[in-house]
């Protein structure tokens, strides 16, 4: 059997439960559903009244309007950028020090792991503020090193690699090491590759976490040719543009969601798989 | 040391550095910069720094504002960490299993934890407007006056952490499902035999199985909700009468808005001994459940 | 910096070739603001005839500066939301991109004089060719800290009685000579109000009243100044909050509430849009929405037709009502070039030059010359609003009004939206407001 199927007792009650999480699931959709049509629907039709899953009357002026003058491809960039380094860098830097962690012996590693495991507590938000003064008298603000290099050394990230990498049965490296293979070798090409479930679940973990920062970059990247997605559109949500241009609003928050889902939907195949292999200790 | 040891420490401080080197400079060092930086009165611009020594952490003590926000803050915590630990569990025991419906419900549930926070808030906020919402026509229907949500006392928290579970059920069911699919066969094949209720597998055999995932992610759902900012400030601006100001956000308004940075440092660094102090606690009934 | 003979060479170089060039090199000024982002509507307009409404004006007026000034000076302006304004302004000074040019009202300068953060335009304004005294005598005041200039004054702005006639006839609330019959005491407030809902069946009054706005303190400090009572002492150190005027003063704002007539569930947009479909009497909104109210009524297309404009009544004795002042700064940034300044002053010069203009939105004027125009007579509306200039005060200028400000709000909404008694909320407002005039230095 299968690690997904299930027992079959209880057909009967499989359904009911299938049937609650139906609903639920439709009105899960339902917001989402209902901001893409706000958003195909013209900005005075949405002054008169926003009632109505379904966008009638049409228009993609929203849309033809954004590409036109809208920043928010501008803070797409940035946000992807942002996203993929600081998930690059956290890889490398969480496997490597995992290795170390794992693998190999040196004074001090219990002290060194237990202080990377205290920082697991530290709240992001106890160091906002002198990391903002420290970033300030370097001068670099507003720029995708300051969005980028606070949130590279994770502790959760070597503790995933650590653990992960600990439940690896240790034959392949033994037989490395018989051919003298350096330490460097080993976790290149043999540690590396075998810990790709935990990779993705890190990774993705990261990319989300990336993309969602919201307070940090909202103090830090304050010139508007800096904004990530996030920042961007909380700059855009105050009173007075909700009143003008509801569509529009929604239109930008549909197009910078559009990358992250269409990306989700893609692996998301390997997300379940990947977590489920990942988590396994 | 053997010569084979002084090379593994070599080795090993090479694997090491990169993550030591930041780990030490962009999160120990301001750690303990915010505590310096606590220790006086400090303001975002303009350059005036004077040593007060405890003072921000006696007018923290007397600060009605504070201890509101840190009552808001565990209220949401209490609220929001179990709330999302049993939904996600329950939609991962819903969705568990193969075909394609189930595969449609996992992303379906899961895509809205990919959606940033300026999206979640500015969906919910919409969705929950009295005035424009969601849900005016069925108030309308019901011939009911519409309940402002954000706008009520009583309700905005709640409000604010239906958004928050809509928007964080995603990942923790990842989890909940990974570990499901851990749980070896047998079991299961042992319980058909002996005709056990659905009821009893579920509680003899799924929820033991995956008590250690129960517990990392009752104890990240705490350390994750008890930072909240986005949520608070953009739906509702810790209004209505301060019912949804949140630590995170009393730190953001006193450093960036009234410009006391030193006042904001101590605020911070009682956030995180109080969510030390959570974690420790959550750590320790695991583990003492663990060897009970 | 290096100091190379290499660049030092390079850069004589480069300064002589600017020199003899007719026009120098590009000057790229940025400047910081709120009014809104209308690109989609106005990014190339540079005619002013065609721009309307604040943001409709001010990118219009920063376009054509562009086109038209021989600096060879662009202004890139950055819009931020009005209520994260400052703070986005403040952290500029820590994140190395200090504006140009930035707006300010004129209640907030004092935060950043105090800490010398902006520029002194004493001789900026000389150079520029800005007549001092052509100011209203109360706005270089306020743009003044130590006997030195900070700021460009732009306009006075207040909170007006904006009024949907038609409903008020229907109500039979009109005078003889054809204005709108506004309460005179508090208690008339009240039973016109409810006259009012009786005749209409509609709201009496329109206001943005949620958890964070604060359009309805903006009355009540009105009110208490109608009584005679300064809200924040002039040295910033005391409030008078929970006093007995304040308690008549909150107790009237909350009776419209209780008596049903006002919609306590209104945002911002959502007043305006009550107001616009026809569903209230009154919005209580400031002079910057006059012309947009003009517009949409005289379009057609709205359910208000007949608009008209009113100061706010002295329904508690004197004519007083809450102003502030929208001002232009130069901030203080050491790296700013000395061609960059002169641009930046150029820019200032413009605005002033065209505070005509930006007087069009229905935020009064403060250059004499202009108020006494003819052109500024006849803008529509205006004299049926005249006497705000005269009842209009603003708060003291303190440090952390904006603090101040919210801190009021916050307890006040309260009122209405949790059910909290006046006197509990004054006295929640107290203290909160002590608690920030203390941080004062």
């Amino acid at each position: 059997m299968s690690a997904l199927q299930r027992p079959r007792k209880g057909r009967a009650l499989d359904l009911v439960i299938l049937g609650v999480t139906l609903v639920v699931a439709a009105l899960w959709l339902l917001p989402m559903i209902w901001v893409v049509s706000m958003s195909l629907k013209p900005n005075e039709e949405l002054m008169r009244s926003t009632s109505g899953l379904l966008p009638i009357p049409f228009t993609i002026e929203n849309y033809t309007n954004l590409m036109r003058v809208s920043a928010v491809p501008l803070w797409l960039f940035h946000s992807v950028v942002v996203a993929l380094s600081m998930t690059l860098m956290v890889l490398v830097v969480s496997s490597l020090a995992g290795y170390a962690f794992a693998r190999l012996h040196f004074p001090f590693k219990r002290t060194l792991f237990v202080l990377t495991i205290a920082g697991l507590m530290v709240p992001e938000h106890a160091v906002l503020i002198p990391l903002f003064t420290m970033f300030a008298d370097w001068g670099l603000h507003n720029s995708h090193t300051a969005l980028v290099m606070p949130r590279v050394a994770v502790p959760i990230g070597v503790f995933l690699m650590t653990q992960f990498m600990r439940a690896i049965p240790r034959e392949l490296e033994e037989a490395a090491e018989l051919d003298h293979a350096s330490h460097f070798t080993i976790f290149w090409r043999i540690m590396l590759p075998l810990s790709v479930p935990a990779l993705t679940t890190l990774g993705l973990f990261t990319f989300i976490f990336a993309w969602n920062d919201f307070l940090w970059p909202l103090v830090s990247a304050t010139r508007a040719d800096m904004f990530t997605v996030t920042v961007g559109l909380a700059s855009i949500q105050g009173n007075f543009a909700f009143s003008e241009g509801l569509g529009s609003v929604m239109a930008s928050a549909v197009f910078a969601s559009l990358p992250i889902v269409v990306l989700f939907l893609i692996f998301q195949r390997f997300i379940v798989a990947g977590v489920a292999m990942g988590a396994g200790k | 040391m053997t010569r084979r040891g002084r090379h593994q420490a070599t080795t090993a401080a090479l694997f090491l550095a990169p993550f030591m080197i930041i780990y030490a400079v962009l999160m120990v060092y301001p750690l303990f910069k915010g505590v310096w930086i606590s220790l006086h009165d400090w303001e975002l611009a303009g350059g005036y720094r004077e040593f007060i020594g405890f003072l921000n952490y006696e007018d923290l003590w007397y600060d009605d504002l504070f201890w509101r926000t840190v009552r808001n803050t565990l209220f949401f915590v209490v609220i929001t960490a179990p709330t999302l630990t049993l939904v996600s569990l329950l939609l991962a025991l819903a969705v568990y299993g193969e075909g394609r419906l189930r595969g449609v419900l996992r992303s379906i549930f899961f895509m809205s934890s990919v959606f940033s926070v300026t999206v979640v808030t500015l969906i919910w906020s919409m969705v929950l407007s009295p005035d424009r919402g969601l849900l005016v026509p069925l108030w309308n229907m019901a011939g009911m006056q519409p309940i402002n949500f954000l706008g009520n006392a009583t309700f905005a928290m709640p409000a604010i952490a239906l958004a928050t579970l809509w928007w964080g059920v995603g990942l923790p069911m990842a989890l909940f499902l990974a570990a499901l699919s851990q749980i070896p066969a047998e079991q299961y094949e042992a319980a058909e035999l002996d005709h056990a209720s659905r009821f009893t597998v579920l509680w003899r055999i799924t929820l033991p199985s995956i008590r250690p995932t129960i517990v990392l992610v009752a104890v990240l759902q705490i350390v994750a909700q008890f930072q909240i900012f986005g949520q608070a400030h953009l739906m509702t601006q810790g209004g209505p009468a301060n019912a949804t100001r949140t630590m995170v956000q009393y730190v953001y308004q006193t450093g960036f808005r009234d410009w006391q940075v030193g006042y904001a440092a101590a605020i911070a660094l009682a956030l995180f001994v109080l969510m030390l102090g959570f974690s420790m606690l959550q750590l320790w009934l695991g583990r003492a459940r663990d060897e009970a | 910096m290096h100091h190379s003979p290499t660049l030092g060479r390079l850069a004589l170089a480069a300064l002589l070739a600017s020199t003899a060039a007719t026009s120098a090199g590009a000057v790229e000024l940025s400047l910081l603001r709120f009014f809104g982002d209308c690109q989609a509507d106005y990014g190339t307009v540079t005619d002013m005839t065609k721009a309307n409404g604040e943001c409709g004006i001010i990118t219009a007026l920063t376009n054509k500066f562009n086109a038209e000034n021989t600096l060879g000076a662009t202004v890139t302006a950055q819009n931020v939301e009005w209520g994260a304004y400052y703070d986005q302004l403040t952290a500029t000074y820590s994140t190395g991109n200090i504006p140009d040019i930035a707006v300010m009202h004129s209640s907030v300068m004092p935060n950043f004089t105090s800490r010398d953060l902006l520029m002194p335009l004493d001789d900026a304004f000389a150079a520029g060719g800005i007549d001092k005294a052509d100011f209203a005598p109360a706005a270089l005041e306020n743009a003044t800290s130590d006997g030195k200039i900070y700021a460009l004054p732009f306009d006075l702005h207040a909170i007006l009685f904006h009024v949907n006639m038609d409903l008020m006839t229907e109500a039979g609330f009109v005078n003889a000579d054809g204005t709108p019959r506004l309460p005179a005491s508090p208690e008339e407030m009240i039973s016109m109000g409810k006259e009012f809902k009786e005749k209409t069946g509609k709201f009496y009054i329109a206001s943005e009243a949620q958890a964070a706005e604060g359009m309805l303190i903006r009355l009540w400090q009105s009110f208490m100044w109608q009584q005679g009572v300064d809200v924040l002492s002039a040295d910033g150190t005391a409030a008078s909050i929970d006093t007995p005027e304040g308690l008549k003063a909150a107790e009237l704002i909350k009776a419209l509430y209780d008596e049903g007539l006002a919609n306590p569930g209104l945002d911002y947009s959502g007043a305006e849009q009550a107001f616009l479909n026809g569903e209230a009497a009154i919005l209580i909104n400031g002079t910057w929405g006059v012309d947009n109210y003009n517009a949409q009524a005289a379009s057609g297309q709205a359910a208000l037709k007949n608009y008209s404009v009113a100061n706010v009544p002295a329904i508690f004795g004197q004519a007083k009502v809450w102003a502030d002042s929208h001002m232009w700064v130069i901030p203080a940034d050491p790296s700013r070039s000395a061609e960059e300044t002169e641009a930046a002053v150029a820019f200032l010069k413009f605005l002033n030059d065209n505070n005509f203009e930006w007087a069009r939105t229905g935020h009064l004027s403060v250059r004499t010359s202009v108020i006494n125009s003819p052109e500024f007579a006849a803008l529509p509306h205006r004299q049926e609003y005249a006497g705000t200039v005269e009842a209009a005060t603003a708060l003291p200028q303190v440090q952390n009004s904006r603090a101040v400000f919210e801190a009021m709000f916050t307890d006040f909404n309260a009122m209405w939206l949790t059910g909290t008694e006046p006197s509990e909320a004054l006295a929640s407002m107290q203290s909160s407001v002590d608690r920030i005039l203390r941080r004062n230095r």
